[in-house]
């Protein structure tokens, strides 16, 4: 390829980025500050909304001026050189777009603007649009600042995307860079992200990200003006659509992870996974308390709260997975791009602004704020930082709970047991408190750093354990919940009306969950009798919650969809939870079936051999399967093994069923990555992923030659190992007896017997002969083509009555092999079936809420 | 008393109660020596491969063998006997860490965390 010598850089288009950066930068703080001060005098109003539509514009043109720059190849610019390349395929462009942080956050800022215009749209003129676009305009400023790059006062604030390779840092003295040799040196998008997965999923999980912000923006304008409970039924369809595509865009990721990586399933709980899982799950939370706060009053606080701590919970999440501090602890997040004081400063600038909005009292207020500056130049003058900063967060916290007591409107009476909004708040903590629960674990690197500890981050199992529990309840609530009436419901009549599906589901779940899990399985035989009980009853509450809503759905509702939107969701999500259940903890490792050396001798956590060794060529029994593993081939830098499935007919014979082509990704990048392939059928899946294997393709060997020659001493009975056979010395024949040999030298022929036994137990028979015509010895040689091995007999030894053979097998028995796992996933289909009734469901309320809000207003 | 503040001391005691038995039993990171004197106990121990050492993976005998030599933080080099299948470009990790117990004078892991070049982490360009 020839280099494209860039003599004149297109200097204009990172002036133009640049330019729309700084622009955004100053429109959004001038949004803030005209927003902020229309609330004492409306004339500023006009300017502000202008404000922020040239923040938005900004916006857009920074975006614009970035995928121009990507689109032609402006490879002097160190995120383009960076991210893509000239070879690449064009339809992953929009890939490279948020491959790199800067794109990212440039994603999230922009998806921000679509709702903010949308918002500000939508409460134009209205009470509510100076506060909340006040404090979305606030959060604008901190995220535009993300791509400002400038440094104050040795401080980089923000990573910039226009950066000419030669102003990059790193880059800058290179010898490629200083010879402006860029297009040939681009580094391009990384081929593992080189899928629709890649396109598709961070627009959508960035989207759901952005929605987090109105409900935040709602409840902090509402800590402000004072207005505690005018603005849920507003933020409640965006709450909604924030759960709906937050949850999308989660288990996209769950989908990519299953069907491109090798994870071994769709949830690792890597950190990266929890933390967009657990503001997912406040927003759920917030949501099912803005309901009851509609249509009965109260739940006030946690409604706030809720609201708040899941935007916030999202800044924490950019904090960890982006700031470096996870470390080893998770295998996909980003490095350090030096912004980790920039980003607690603005996860804590929020908190501060919460608690601070949230105290009443004009003294108290001051003093808190005074008290947290105070602090803060103290821990930058003098350190102990970390102490301060704990005292900082502890007495934040305890002011929290002082200023609900001191300010926050209650309620007088108390929720009656028998009422619909005491379970759903029930169910909102619940949620919350696994959430926090999740936090804390995934948190763990961070404690280690604050406190100078130095715990391990907890496993798969360990998630799994303390998460039952509380699906559990859940699945409980959401079966009982519907059926009480807000208010007051009489118990007799509840618990008839609900005892139909629990009983039903009592008995089909026990009937399905003892053979399941009690009868005697070999892949639920490691798992911890305890365990199995908290799967059962998972297993058979989530059943209660399917059935109970869908007779709610059926009988209360008289299948009316426009208002089923809650029970279809629910039935979605105990579908999830079902599906997750059965598949994971029924998860069948075929290879272990083949193994008969035991490790359990190293205790209960060595019993996995999960690997299975496939020569090409032979047929292996696995699992009810028999495998065979046909060749490999090589496509760009990826290559595909094939790999065939037989099964037993009626008649014991194999009969071929399908065919499966796990691939390794021989990755220039990052080296290699492998990537499974699946047999999807409608009650499971068959999934196998290769672990070790010889990537070369060697088309150049002689299949024909024999390769070196071994020699081997031994007596009759011995056995010598070749690859594919044992070979045992039968036994020695002569054509004469000893006393002729000695009276007659002219002719003597001693054949060695050779009996090779291949691994099917075949039994071949090879004889060397071993020749002494006139005191010269000629040993001939046998081959024996069936198994490739040459033999040749050359010496005797009468003292000890040794013999010597050479042995050498011909290259092709060499075979290539592959070392492979194979897992078979039941019912998996059960879980992604319900993530489409979920959305469907939350879908269809979404737009119950929008038909209610504009009845209403 | 409300029934509310009942449910708030019941997750309140929860949340405490989830802190203090998981760190009771979690594994904490630790060098080969810790790891030598608390054989019962399960360890995270970070460190590098040993390069001098040979490395020993014979799938036709056991696919779910592997055994290589680390060093530890502290410099001490031991065998490992991981019960895995050899892991993807090996070779290339910058850093290592080991989910085991000691047995003898070999460290039995049965997991293994590599810090390999991340497929976010860019890094450095390939130096001519």
């Amino acid at each position: 390829m020839n280099d494209i010598q860039y003599t004149v850089e297109r200097l204009w288009a990172g002036q133009l980025g640049n330019g729309f950066i700084v622009l955004s930068f100053v429109s959004a703080f001038l949004a803030f500050i005209a927003f902020y001060l229309s609330s004492k005098n409306s004339g500023y109003l006009k300017l502000a909304r202008l404000a922020f539509n040239l923040h938005g514009f900004s916006v857009i043109g920074i975006a614009g001026t970035l995928f121009y720059m990507l689109f032609n190849h402006f490879f002097e610019y160190q995120y383009v050189w960076q991210h893509s390349n000239t070879e690449m395929d064009m339809k992953y462009i929009l890939s490279c777009f948020w491959e790199g942080q800067e794109g990212s956050f440039l994603l999230w800022t922009f998806w921000n603007v679509v709702l903010g215009v949308i918002l500000k749209h939508q409460l134009k003129n209205g009470d509510w649009e100076v506060p909340v676009m006040t404090i979305f305009s606030l959060v604008q400023v901190f995220l535009a600042s993300m791509l400002l790059g400038v440094y104050v006062f040795d401080y980089k604030i923000g990573t910039n995307p226009f950066l000419l390779m030669k102003e990059h840092a790193e880059y800058s003295n290179l010898p490629f860079v200083l010879a402006a040799k860029y297009e040939s040196t681009a580094r391009g998008l990384n081929p593992l992200l080189m899928n629709y997965w890649m396109t598709i999923h961070p627009p959508t999980l960035f989207l759901g990200f952005s929605s987090t912000l109105i409900p935040f923006a709602f409840a902090i304008a509402a800590l402000w003006n004072k207005k505690y409970n005018d603005w849920q039924r507003v933020a409640l369809p965006w709450t909604y659509f924030g759960i709906l595509i937050l949850g999308i865009g989660i288990l996209m990721g769950g989908a990519w992870a299953y069907e491109a990586l090798s994870f071994g399933g769709f949830w690792a709980w890597d950190p990266v996974e929890n933390s967009s899982l657990v503001p997912w799950l406040v927003l759920v939370a917030a949501g099912h308390t803005m309901i009851i706060n509609k249509n009965k009053g109260g739940s006030l606080f946690t409604t706030h709260f809720l609201s708040i701590a899941s935007f916030l919970l999202v800044l924490y999440s950019t904090f960890l997975t982006r700031s470096g501090v996870l470390g080893t602890s998770s295998v996909h997040a980003f490095t350090d791009l030096g912004m980790t004081g920039q980003l607690v400063i603005y996860v804590l600038a929020f908190i501060f602004i919460t608690v601070a909005l949230l105290i009443n009292d004009k003294l108290f207020k001051v003093s808190y704020v005074v008290i947290s500056f105070l602090l803060l130049f103290f821990g930058m003058l003098y350190g102990y930082k970390k102490i301060l900063l704990m005292l900082w967060l502890g007495s934040s916290g305890i002011i929290t709970f002082i200023s609900y007591y001191l300010y926050f409107p209650k309620e007088k009476d108390e929720e009656e047991l028998y009422s619909r909004e005491f379970w759903m708040f029930l169910g909102s903590l619940v949620f919350l408190l696994s959430g926090l629960i999740i936090t804390y674990f995934t948190s763990i690197p961070v404690i280690n750093k604050l406190f100078n500890t130095e715990f391990a981050p907890p496993k798969v199992q360990v998630y799994n354990t303390w998460m039952i529990p509380f699906a559990i309840l859940i699945m409980i609530l959401i079966a009982a919940s519907q059926f009480l009436k807000y208010k007051k419901t009489d118990p007799k009549k509840f618990f008839k009306r609900i005892s139909y599906t629990f009983i039903l589901a009592i008995l089909f779940g026990t009937v399905c969950s003892i053979p399941l899990y009690f009868l005697s399985n070999s892949e639920t035989k490691g798992i911890d009798k305890w365990d199995l009980i908290s799967y059962s009853l998972l297993f058979i509450t989530g059943l209660f919650a399917v059935l109970a809503n869908l007779d709610y759905f059926l009988t209360v509702l008289k299948g009316k969809v426009s208002k089923s939107g809650a029970a279809v969701a629910h039935i979605g999500f105990a579908l999830v939870l079902i599906g997750a259940l059965i598949s994971t903890s029924k998860k069948v490792t075929l290879a272990k079936n083949i193994s008969d050396k035991k490790l359990s001798s190293l205790g209960k956590d060595f019993d996995d051999r999960e690997s299975i060794l496939l020569t090409q060529g032979d047929t292996l029994p696995m699992g009810p399967y028999l495998v065979v593993y046909k060749g490999k081939k090589r496509e760009g830098i990826n290559v595909f093994f094939t790999v065939d499935y037989f099964k037993l007919n009626k008649d014991n014979k194999p009969e071929f069923d399908f065919t499966l082509m796990p691939q390794i990704q021989d990755n220039p990048r990052m080296g290699q990555a492998a990537e499974p392939d699946t047999k999807h059928y409608l009650d499971r899946d068959i999934y196998t992923h290769i672990t070790a294997a010889d990537l070369n393709i060697d088309t150049t060997k002689k299949k024909d030659a024999f390769g070196s020659v071994k020699n081997y001493i031994g007596h009759v009975g011995d056995t010598i190992f070749s690859t594919n056979a044992l070979v045992i010395i039968d036994s020695l024949r002569s054509n004469l007896s000893k006393a002729q040999y000695e009276k007659n030298d002219s002719l003597l022929e001693v054949t060695a017997v050779l009996r090779c036994v291949n691994t099917q137990a075949q039994s071949f028979v090879a004889r060397p002969k071993f020749i002494i015509q006139n005191n010269v010895i000629i040993p001939k040689e046998d081959v024996v083509n069936e198994l490739g091995l040459k033999f040749a007999f050359w010496k005797i030894n009468p003292d000890d009555g040794t013999i010597e053979i050479t042995m050498s097998e011909k290259l092709s028995n060499n075979k290539d092999f592959i070392v492979m796992k194979a897992f078979v996933f039941p019912y998996i289909n059960v879980l992604w079936l319900g993530c489409l009734i979920m959305a469907i469901g939350t879908a269809i309320a979404i737009k119950e809420r929008i038909r209610i809000f504009k009845v209403q207003s | 008393m409300k029934k509310l503040h009942v449910i708030g001391i019941i997750i309140i005691a929860v949340a405490i109660g989830v802190i203090f038995i998981s760190l009771k039993n979690t594994s904490t990171y630790a060098d080969f020596s810790e790891a030598i004197s608390n054989p019962e106990k399960e360890y995270h121990v970070v460190g590098k491969l040993d390069k001098t050492q040979p490395q020993i993976y014979d799938p036709k005998i056991n696919a779910d063998q592997f055994m290589f030599n680390l060093i530890d933080n502290k410099g001490v080099s031991k065998q490992v006997v991981l019960h895995k299948s050899k892991p993807q470009d090996f070779e290339k990790s910058e850093q290592i860490v080991l989910i085991g117990k000691m047995e003898g004078n070999n460290f039995h892991a049965n997991d293994i965390l590599m810090k390999c070049p991340s497929k976010y982490n860019d890094g450095k360009p390939p130096m001519k």
